[in-house]
């Protein structure tokens, strides 16, 4: 593919991690800035041109989230992902909610951090989806007009509510939704809380469309965040490579639900 | 004295008798009151006596018409040796008083300040020898033993002719409670309530009640000290424990920057290709290990925030079945080799809890039973509802866990030697195990036999609610 090279900002106090990061970057045709403070990300934002943002939640200084903040203020469209620890599941969702994009767990693989990071840049390049059409991911078809799901050509039934929690997740597929954003989404703000009558219908939703619902392939559980439906590309790469590849979260580090 | 000299002037200057009564009594009153009852008996005699006899040497002296057979004079004598008795009575008694409310001043006094003193007292040195003191001192006696039956040590003060470790020990075992006013013992069995748990021994000038209030405040001195020692250790436990927990979570946070960069680094150079087999086998080693790393690294940061209660408990209502799923589905690499059976009572029931600390939990028992079940044999998790807990297990066949190592495999870093050699382990994970059942106010328990297998169980508060609707 003839893209132009994605230019990322890593922005993280520890220079070790910038260090790791930096040679297999550029090997695969990525262009690096570097940046150890928020303050020093947002100079270089408004100076420059980037594709994404790799921006550390614990940092000296104003720190990942305030960051965050204020990247979104001026750029709301700029893929940002946020690198958190295991044990820090409010960062992450604080950060959802304030408009980054994805994140990945530390310590993360690059492979994952390179998947990561092409989703989410290629979801800003993509045409704007209308409203209304048709979504097809996998083998799964959801036509919102006609409230109508299929799976390899076959009607699934589906109650209104799953299929607006299915409707939800696919509109943002590759991109974790919160528990929060969900419920409100399908339920309302007063229902943002009931996460366990949430789980009760993905778990409904999960014996519907997916082939093995303990093990599933496109409805996926970012433990303590959200959901996350299986980005579209992971399935063309799997046609493309011929064998099956971890979808979205780094297999084996993320539970599903 | 007094009497003769007023009884000499009584003659001399012809007083009436009325004059020389009242001086009499004069006499009389403050005899009574310094010197006691019968003192002032004598003195009224001697009185009366001596008046007689001067009054028998007058010059115009009748003795038929102005003495014996004046019955004026002789009434008034009466009357005058009434009174004076009387009133010596009466002072006597005052000054008894008197001198029994001083004494029981003093004796309060000195309880006070055996109450102050006790009080003030160093309870980071042993209690009983600072006693003995105490008593010696302040209530002024010959000799002082005091016995704590908990450190089964005798302390005694002053002078003891014989060694009182016998009498002391013997107060206790026998609960011998008793004054002796012949040799001026005292002996006082101490007790917190009801329970003997020393006893004291006095011998000097005391009370009954007062040695009952020595022996009361020594009782309640030793159970101070009990406590204050009991508290002291628990203090420098919860501090020992604070500090390894601090030094756990800095050790850990600060393993996450290296891990991160090696984890990096090493993906890294798989991701960039150009790798031998063999160098891409050494490179995907390092990953596999920087990952088992990671997790151990995980695993003691939330052990030392969950033993300093730094974690905040985020309880809301889990429905069990998509707690058994979520569990098994994120080992689902671990158990793919394994027979697993999952068997809930009730698949709607839920449980209030933290899912994040129950997920934990369960992952432990799971993972312990992945590492030490016998190959090929059935893995079963199961919930079962009594009226108000939910009863988590999770049943395995594999070595049996020696009774001695039962309760102790969930202390940290005890490792059963049935099993230490037979699987990688920290000795860390079952002591999270208890420490959420703790959290939640359950407990764990294991059983384990070679015929039944082993079953870990953690019992969690839940009263039966089955799942709302929104």
């Amino acid at each position: 593919m003839n893209q132009p090279a994605i230019r990322i900002l890593v922005v993280d106090d520890e220079s070790a991690i910038r260090r790791a990061l930096r040679p297999p970057l550029v090997e695969l045709g990525f262009q690096i800035a570097e940046a150890s403070r928020g303050e020093e990300a947002l100079l270089q934002l408004r100076a420059s041109v980037f594709d994404a943002v790799l921006l550390d939640v614990n940092m000296p200084g104003i720190g990942g989230i305030e960051t965050l903040r204020r990247i979104r203020a001026f750029a709301p469209r700029l893929p940002i992902l946020m690198l958190t620890v295991r044990d820090q599941e409010e960062d992450k969702v604080k950060a959802l909610d304030l408009g980054a994009d994805d994140y990945v767990t530390k310590p993360f693989s690059t492979r994952e951090l390179i998947a990561r990071i092409r989703a989410a840049v290629r979801r800003v390049r993509a045409p704007i989806r209308a409203e209304d059409a048709p979504i097809e991911i996998g083998e799964i078809r959801l036509e919102p007009a006609k409230r109508i799901v299929t799976k390899r050509g076959e009607a699934v039934h589906l109650t209104r509510k799953e299929f607006d929690i299915l409707h939800c997740l696919m509109s943002r597929a590759g991109r974790v939704v919160t528990y929060a954003k969900l419920l409100t989404a399908v339920w309302g703000i007063d229902s943002r809380e009931e996460v366990e009558y949430l789980r009760t219908f993905v778990r409904q939703l999960r014996k519907k469309i997916e082939d093995d619902p303990a093990n599933p392939l496109y409805l996926q559980t970012d433990v303590y965040v959200g959901y996350r439906f299986a980005d579209a590309q992971t399935f063309m790469d799997e046609t493309a490579a011929g064998a099956p590849e971890a979808a979205g979260p780094e297999a084996g580090h993320e539970e599903a639900l | 004295m007094a009497v003769s000299l007023v009884a000499t002037l009584a003659h001399w200057s012809q007083w009436l008798l009325p004059v020389a009564i009242l001086l009499y009594l004069l006499i009389v009153v403050p005899t009574a009151l310094l010197c006691g009852f019968w003192q002032a008996v004598i003195v009224s005699l001697s009185a009366v006596v001596m008046h007689s006899y001067y009054t028998s040497r007058q010059p115009h002296f009748d003795a038929l018409s102005n003495t014996a057979t004046d019955p004026i004079n002789s009434v008034t004598l009466l009357v005058f040796v009434l009174v004076a008795l009387t009133v010596s009575r009466l002072s006597a008694r005052v000054t008894g008083h008197a001198r029994e409310s001083e004494s029981w001043g003093g004796q309060m006094h000195d309880l006070y300040e055996f109450t102050r003193r006790t009080l003030q007292m160093n309870l980071h040195m042993e209690p009983g020898p600072q006693l003995a003191e105490l008593v010696h001192e302040i209530f002024a006696l010959e000799a002082v033993a005091v016995f704590d039956a908990d450190l089964h040590n005798v302390y005694q003060a002053g002078y003891w002719s014989v060694d009182p470790l016998e009498m002391a020990q013997n107060v206790y075992y026998f609960e011998t409670t008793d004054d002796d006013p012949e040799s001026g013992l005292g002996r006082r069995v101490v007790r917190l309530g009801t329970v003997p748990v020393g006893s004291l021994v006095v011998r000097g000038d005391t009370s009954s009640l007062t040695n009952n209030a020595i022996a009361s405040l020594i009782a309640i001195t030793f159970d101070r000290y009990r406590a204050f020692a009991n508290e002291s250790r628990i203090e420098t436990e919860r501090r020992t424990e604070q500090l390894r927990a601090t030094v756990l979570d800095s050790l850990a946070h600060a393993y996450k920057t290296p891990l991160t960069a090696i984890r990096a680094a090493s993906t890294g150079l798989g991701e960039m290709g150009h790798l031998s087999a063999g160098q891409a086998e050494l490179v995907a080693l390092i990953d596999e290990q920087t990952g088992l790393l990671s997790e151990l690294t995980t695993r003691l940061l939330t052990t030392a925030r969950l033993d300093v209660g730094e974690v905040a408990i985020h309880a809301s209502q889990v429905g069990v079945g998509s707690l058994i799923e979520e569990v098994v589905a994120s080992l689902r690499d671990r158990l793919a080799s394994m027979k697993v059976a999952i068997d809930i009572e009730d698949d709607n029931q839920v449980v209030n809890c933290d899912r994040q600390l129950m997920l934990m939990l369960l992952t432990q028992y799971i993972d312990n039973a992945c590492k030490y079940s016998i190959f090929g044999t059935t893995i079963t998790i199961r919930v079962v509802h009594t009226n108000a807990e939910a009863i988590f297990s999770v049943h395995s066949y594999g070595p049996v866990i020696p009774m001695a190592d039962r309760e102790r495999i969930f202390n940290r870093y005890y490792r059963s030697s049935t099993y230490s050699n037979r699987a990688a382990g920290t000795g860390i994970g079952l002591s999270v195990a208890r420490r959420v059942a703790q959290i939640h106010g359950g407990y764990v328990w294991v059983t384990s036999d070679e015929v039944e297998g082993t079953t870990f169980f953690a019992a969690i508060p839940a009263p039966a609610t089955k799942r709302s609707s929104i």
